[in-house]
């Protein structure tokens, strides 16, 4: 590889891990955050990411179960057949997803109260 | 064999090749940090064909790649994603490909076909979710992954295209097209 290859590739590097910084620049933790499920492009459900609380998803494609403890959310099991959502870990953070495509589900935690 | 015979067998051996390829990954228990994300081995096909039948067949190889794991392995919406990744990737290397003056290395145009697929799967993924969120959330890391995959796929095409090039395969498609290192 040439050296202004390196160079381009440096850049890209320093351009992705300062998107991530960014991020979570923007998105600082808050003491109230909340958990905020789209399914089909709809928001369903937002719920306060304090509170245990656990829900089944269903619908014609398949089901989702969702599972929010210890002030943090995930996906504990599902149908689809990927298992990406399941393998995701937990998410607490504010402007952290977990998406699971071939249900058309997303699950954020949000700033602010519910 | 007729010089066009010659390249329909070649191309559809690629084409072969990548849904072996993309079988063959899904099996390699390989710890990635974000879930899903994969190694991309079949783009070692789509470069070699690239430099050796050039974009338009490769184009042909890509397509016939996608829908048939797509109808085999997954589902319709998993052949969308697959068609925005992998064709944003065929453009940019075929793009890095013109530049002919200043040729771009094969590790170089692999590691941005990469970053390119993984930007195109996630753009496609925010357009279908109506989610500008999740855009921005996947992006920068999936970039970042972007850049040792692309290298490895880089550095096996690299070397398996030294290794045909001592063979007779690619003399009869477009000898002169094929020495890019």
């Amino acid at each position: 590889m040439k050296k202004d290859e390196l160079l381009v590739i440096i850049i890209l590097v320093a351009v992705s891990l300062g998107g991530i910084a960014l991020f979570s620049i923007f998105n600082p933790a808050n003491s109230s955050l909340s958990v905020r499920i789209t399914h089909h492009g709809e928001v369903i459900a937002v719920l306060p990411i304090s509170e245990d609380h656990q829900m089944i998803l269903q619908d014609e494609n398949g089901y989702n179960g969702i599972v929010i403890q210890d002030n943090t959310v995930e996906i504990s099991e599902a149908n689809c057949p990927e298992q990406i959502c399941v393998n995701t870990h937990a998410i607490s953070s504010p402007g952290e997803t977990i998406v699971c495509l071939p249900h058309e589900l997303i699950i954020e935690v949000i700033k602010g109260k519910y | 064999m007729h010089s066009k015979s010659y390249r329909i067998v070649i191309l559809s051996l690629y084409v072969a090749l990548a849904l072996i390829f993309s079988y063959i990954e899904s099996f390699i228990p390989l710890p990635m940090p974000i879930p899903g994300a994969k190694l991309g081995l079949t783009n070692i096909i789509t470069l070699i064909s690239l430099l050796t039948l050039g974009w338009p067949l490769t184009l042909l190889v890509v397509i016939s790649r996608i829908f048939l794991t797509g109808f085999i392995f997954g589902s319709l919406s998993s052949i969308f994603y697959s068609l925005s990744g992998g064709l944003l990737s065929l453009l940019v290397m075929t793009l890095l490909l013109l530049f002919k003056k200043n040729k771009p290395s094969l590790l170089f145009i692999s590691i941005f076909g990469a970053v390119s697929h993984n930007l195109g799967q996630v753009l496609m993924a925010g357009l279908i979710l109506e989610n500008v969120n999740i855009i921005l959330y996947y992006s920068p890391p999936l970039m970042l992954l972007a850049i040792p995959t692309g290298l490895f796929v880089g550095l096996i095409t690299k070397e398996l295209m030294r290794l045909l090039n001592k063979t007779t395969i690619f003399k009869r498609l477009n000898p002169s097209d094929n020495k890019i290192q």
